[in-house]
């Protein structure tokens, strides 16, 4: 009963009706009521101040772990763990699904598993083309040819068409090329639950020390095969030659992520990520029609464990491209639509809480908390900027002669500029923090780019007020209309800007 | 737990004390309350908001010195009337009485604050009658009524020069008017209008030496520069007069005047003279109106008959 069409439906609805309830019914408060409006905006900027400093805090400490661990030996860590825990084991799966990314995307990637400290010949690659796509078939011979004895195993596949109950989706291709492994690991008689499998974004070049760090967590993780392990997502690949507007964005999400590493109890696995090859299949793989995949395959795992399934932070990075188009208004359409891609995550709602509901065996208070949390990260991503910059102002503007004549209207523009100067403040620590994760400034780039890359971040409110929430009060609006996403493959380029 | 959750755990619990500790005082004060702590209760409270032109001037409130200093807001005070003295040094003093209304905001933000020695400096280096800026040009007119000379300096009263000399009328000119252009300057009595050219190109004035206009019947009450500071407008006691602005120039009578001393005001924007006058009403008095007479329009036929050009 719980799953019948109205329930989901219902629950589709839920997350976007809560979110334009806040925002419409303090736009009715500003004009009808606008003192009551004023003292939730102040309650909700005192919130926002001291969430901003917890939340910088956080993040401090999770760079401050990201050093630490940054140049450590995980094969020395991992020989130290004794012959009880023999890491040579320890087989890696690395999967890229592929869609239309050419040669100078996958290159990097497969080079920077060659250049990983771990043995190759404990590494499986599978490089998944989607068949549809032809040209494909070239690039997939120059890179076997290129890479194809540099592995234990290297295998490229072509996942068919329009296979029964799959969407255009990157998780039906991760499935198909996960199933070819699969068969693989079969004939070579290895078993699974001695498989870390790696599900790679095309562009993602990892850490030399990634496979030697993840196999140092899954080794030492009280139950292994009951978590994914994350890493720290950065957009270096091409950081040096994006444009301003992209950097600041990318920089933000990889922040948000090393902050979300530091709250374990709500962390989700994010982009590339890694987990136990039994347990991908003992949950029967990736959603195959969900564009939200690496979360979902979360959720999947969440609730076949009965709520006893966790994400093991990685202090480890993993780099991509970032997003860009050929113009600022291409790239800020490119990374609206790549935000709205990431807030569709909201999806994620109807499915857990649809299964937590069949779900006796996950603990009550369990299944309350993970979707409280699910939903009030979704809804505060898309009504915090509308507050703090639309709305903060509306009391002001609409609350008449009377309302400006009283200390609620004097001291409200003086809070919310507090809250905007505070904001500003811990930009400061944001500004230092990403310098440090930089690459090595490449040849042919002027220093001065260092001193844009300061100078960029005065931009953040432009940037708040396009991309701060409304690509998220955009998927949630679609969700609630049953306007279902299709999966847009973000456009990503090594190109000079 | 690990080291970093127990520190973040601790930080969290601080967060939330903050903000459950810290929201009533926020409240509180954002909503203009004030907790008594005799009474329990909390009693509404008004708030002063100070703003001096220029800043940073030391407060006073009902004479005891403060810390804040301007802009500031005097913020929980209970409802009546307070002395708000403002003081900076090398500025006059400013002090105010200032009725605090429960739950209001008594604004006080346009206080300027004067010099004590305003920083003041002679710009003449002649002896002048009159003088004239002109703003936009940067420009400082005067005219020596002893020596009957025009001279001209820029703003700052330097590179004085002797642009022009005019010949003298009795009795004394009771106004002096520049043209739009600056290059001419007319100077009138009851019976005389005198034209001066305060440029070279403007010299062919004094072919009419001395560029005086008599009005030996009529008694001049104004004259204006036409807006093609060419023409005259004048008007005296029994109408109003076109001229050209030179002494063999025809006057052109465009309206006979009943009242022996109407005012006027000319607008050289849409060429319109105001004037009042008398008129006989329909019940056979005179009554004192007040008039537009749009000289572009009416202007054409006698400019045709003159020979000039609209507006020339």
């Amino acid at each position: 009963m719980n799953n019948s069409p109205k329930v989901k439906r219902a629950l589709e609805i839920f997350p976007g009706a809560v979110s334009w309830s806040i925002v419409l019914s303090l736009i009715l408060l500003a004009i009808f009521k606008p003192v009551l409006c004023g003292v939730i905006i102040i309650i909700f900027d005192f919130y926002w101040i001291i969430r901003t400093a917890y939340l910088t805090t956080l993040l401090v400490m999770a760079h401050r772990k990201l050093l630490q661990q940054k140049n450590k030996d995980w094969i020395e860590s991992c020989e130290a763990l004794g012959p009880q825990k023999d890491w040579r084991d320890i087989y890696h799966l690395v999967i890229f699904p592929v869609y239309k990314e050419g040669l100078d995307i996958l290159r990097p990637s497969l080079d920077a598993l060659k250049k990983s400290d771990y043995p190759k010949e404990k590494m499986i690659v599978v490089v998944s083309f989607e068949d549809r796509h032809k040209p494909s078939k070239e690039a997939a011979k120059i890179l076997e040819r290129e890479f194809g004895r540099g592995f234990y195993g290297y295998l490229t596949t072509f996942h068919p068409d329009g296979l029964p109950g799959e969407k255009r989706l990157k998780g039906a291709n991760a499935t198909w090329a996960a199933k070819q492994a699969k068969a693989l690991l079969e004939d070579k008689r290895i078993a699974y639950d001695r498989v870390i499998v790696s599900c790679f974004d095309a562009d993602t070049c990892v850490d030399k020390g990634y496979f030697g760090c993840l196999t140092y967590h899954f080794l030492t993780c009280p139950k292994p095969h009951q978590a994914s392990y994350q890493p720290v997502p950065v957009y270096n690949n091409n950081i040096w030659h994006a444009p301003s507007f992209a950097r600041l964005v990318e920089v933000s999400a990889s922040f948000c992520q090393m902050i979300e590493s530091m709250r374990t109890e709500k962390f989700v696995t994010f982009s590339s990520h890694s987990m136990s090859f039994k347990t991908l299949v003992d949950i029967d793989y990736w959603p195959v029609d969900m564009i939200s995949d690496d979360s979902v395959v979360y959720w999947k795992a969440y609730i076949y464990y009965k709520g006893d399934y966790q994400v093991l932070p990685l202090y480890t990075t993993v780099s991509m491209d970032m997003a860009y188009g050929s113009n600022l208004f291409k790239t800020m359409a490119v990374q609206y639509k790549q935000k709205r891609r990431w807030a569709w995550g909201i999806e994620n709602f109807p499915f857990v809480v649809s299964r937590f509901m069949n779900n006796p065996d996950i603990p009550l208070f369990k299944k309350v908390r993970r979707s409280f949390h699910l939903l009030e990260s979704h809804i505060s991503w898309a009504v915090w900027a509308i507050i703090t910059a639309v709305i903060a102002p509306l009391p002001i503007l609409l609350g008449g002669v009377l309302f400006g004549q009283m200390p609620i209207g004097y001291n409200l523009p003086k809070i919310t500029g507090l809250l905007l100067n505070f904001t500003l403040g811990t930009s400061l620590v944001w500004i230092i923090l990403s310098w440090t994760i930089l690459p090595t400034r490449p040849k042919g780039v002027s220093w001065f780019m260092y001193v844009i890359m300061i100078l960029e971040w005065a931009i953040v409110p432009f940037v708040i007020i396009i991309l701060g929430s409304t690509p998220a009060l955009d998927a949630q609006t679609r969700l609630m209309f049953a306007r279902y996403m299709e999966f847009f493959p973000t456009e990503k380029s090594r190109g000079v800007v | 737990m690990s080291r970093e959750q127990k520190i973040r755990a601790v930080l969290f619990y601080l967060s939330v004390c903050i903000f459950f500790a810290g929201l009533p005082f926020i409240l509180t004060f954002t909503l203009g309350y004030q907790f008594d702590p005799k009474t329990f209760k909390f009693t509404t409270t008004g708030l002063i908001s100070l703003k001096t032109q220029p800043a940073g001037a030391s407060v006073y409130l009902n004479g005891k010195l403060l810390s804040e200093k301007t802009p500031c807001s005097l913020n929980e005070l209970l409802p009546g009337k307070y002395r708000v003295e403002l003081g900076l040094e090398d500025y006059y003093p400013y002090s105010a009485d200032v009725e605090v209304l429960a739950d209001r905001v008594s604004r006080m933000e346009k206080v300027i604050l004067f010099p004590l020695r305003p920083d003041t400096q002679q710009l003449n280096k002649e002896r002048f009658s009159q003088f004239w800026i002109d703003d936009p040009r940067g420009v400082i007119f005067y005219v020596n009524r002893e020596n009957n000379s025009v001279y001209r300096s820029d703003i700052s009263g330097e590179h004085l020069e002797l642009i022009a000399e005019f010949s003298p009328i009795i009795p004394a000119p009771k106004k002096w008017l520049i043209s739009f252009d600056r290059e001419k300057m007319l100077y009138f009595n009851s019976h005389q209008i005198g034209v001066i050219a305060l440029s070279s190109d403007e010299k062919h004035l004094s072919e009419d030496k001395p560029a005086i206009l008599n009005y030996p019947g009529d008694a001049i009450q104004d004259v204006f520069w036409y807006s093609d500071n060419y023409h005259l407008i004048v008007v005296t006691d029994k109408k109003i007069d076109v001229t050209e602005a030179k002494v063999s120039a025809t006057a052109v009578t465009i309206f006979t005047l009943n009242k022996r001393n109407s005012s006027a005001f000319y607008d050289p924007r849409s060429d319109s003279l105001y004037f009042s006058d008398s008129q006989k009403a329909a019940d056979g008095n005179f009554y004192d109106n007040l008039y537009r007479l749009e000289l572009r329009k009416k202007l054409y036929p006698f400019q045709e008959f003159m020979g000039l050009k609209p507006n020339e």
